[in-house]
């Protein structure tokens, strides 16, 4: 279980926001065109980076936390899984953050809905109790 | 050399860069990427922290390629540079492709 520690931990951070797609109507990952234009070239540019900062050791990776597989330039599979994950948090994150302050996020409507179906002579029950 | 250091700084300053000069997505002047940047950094610190803690580290730097200043617990503070090159250049990139939507939904549409 430990070699997996890593991914496990990517798995993780998708699981957490992945309310953010449907509960803050961030779209994020029912964009699968501008998901790639964002995601791709970034991809590309860090994977290069991780390549030569491996090559020059700048960093590298425990094996007891890593599965073992590599992909080509040395970069660890889970490195890969890393550009890709994290860039989709963030970008679920900056769309459930705009649905917010501009109200659109589905949660918004359904708070407000729960609050205008609160039955309104209840509440002066309550007052003049 | 820390080269480690010196990447990271040249990569965010491209980032910057390419932003004012090529993208002009606005996103340094938007409260949603201010904000979002602020959670992104927020949650990075278990993630990264988990991954650099020196009990039991998954990622490992050579201390001559770094500035020796970790914070908080064992994260390098170039870590902090690196997220933000990453995170800012995918948000660009994403604001980018969006624009680029609405203007081919926006030509597809009948003259009025």
């Amino acid at each position: 279980m430990d070699d997996l520690q890593y991914l496990i931990l990517m798995g993780l951070c998708l699981l957490v926001t992945l309310p953010l797609e449907f509960v803050f109507g961030a779209r994020v990952w029912r964009r699968p065109g501008r998901l790639l234009a964002a995601v791709g070239p970034m991809l590309v540019l860090f994977y290069v980076w991780d390549a030569v900062a491996i090559a020059r050791t700048h960093w590298w990776f425990d094996e007891r936390y890593t599965t073992g597989i590599v992909l080509p330039a040395g970069v660890p599979l889970e490195e890969l899984v890393f550009f890709v994950v994290i860039p989709v948090c963030a970008l679920l994150t900056l769309e459930a953050v705009r649905n917010l302050l501009d109200g659109s996020a589905p949660i918004v409507g359904w708070l407000r809905r729960d609050r205008d179906e609160t039955p309104v002579p209840e509440r002066t029950t309550e007052v003049s109790a | 050399m820390p080269e480690y250091t010196i990447l990271a700084v040249l990569a965010a300053a491209a980032v910057v860069i390419a932003e004012v000069r090529w993208l002009r997505t606005g996103v340094f002047r938007s409260r949603p990427y201010w904000i979002a940047m602020g959670i992104c950094y927020f949650f990075m610190i278990w993630v990264n922290g988990w991954l650099t803690k020196l009990s039991a580290p998954i990622v490992l730097y050579d201390p001559d390629m770094k500035t020796p200043w970790r914070f908080p617990w064992d994260i390098p503070v170039e870590d902090y540079v690196f997220g933000f090159a990453m995170l800012t250049l995918v948000l660009m990139l994403w604001e980018h492709a969006g624009r680029r939507e609405r203007v081919g939904a926006r030509a597809q549409e009948p003259p009025t």
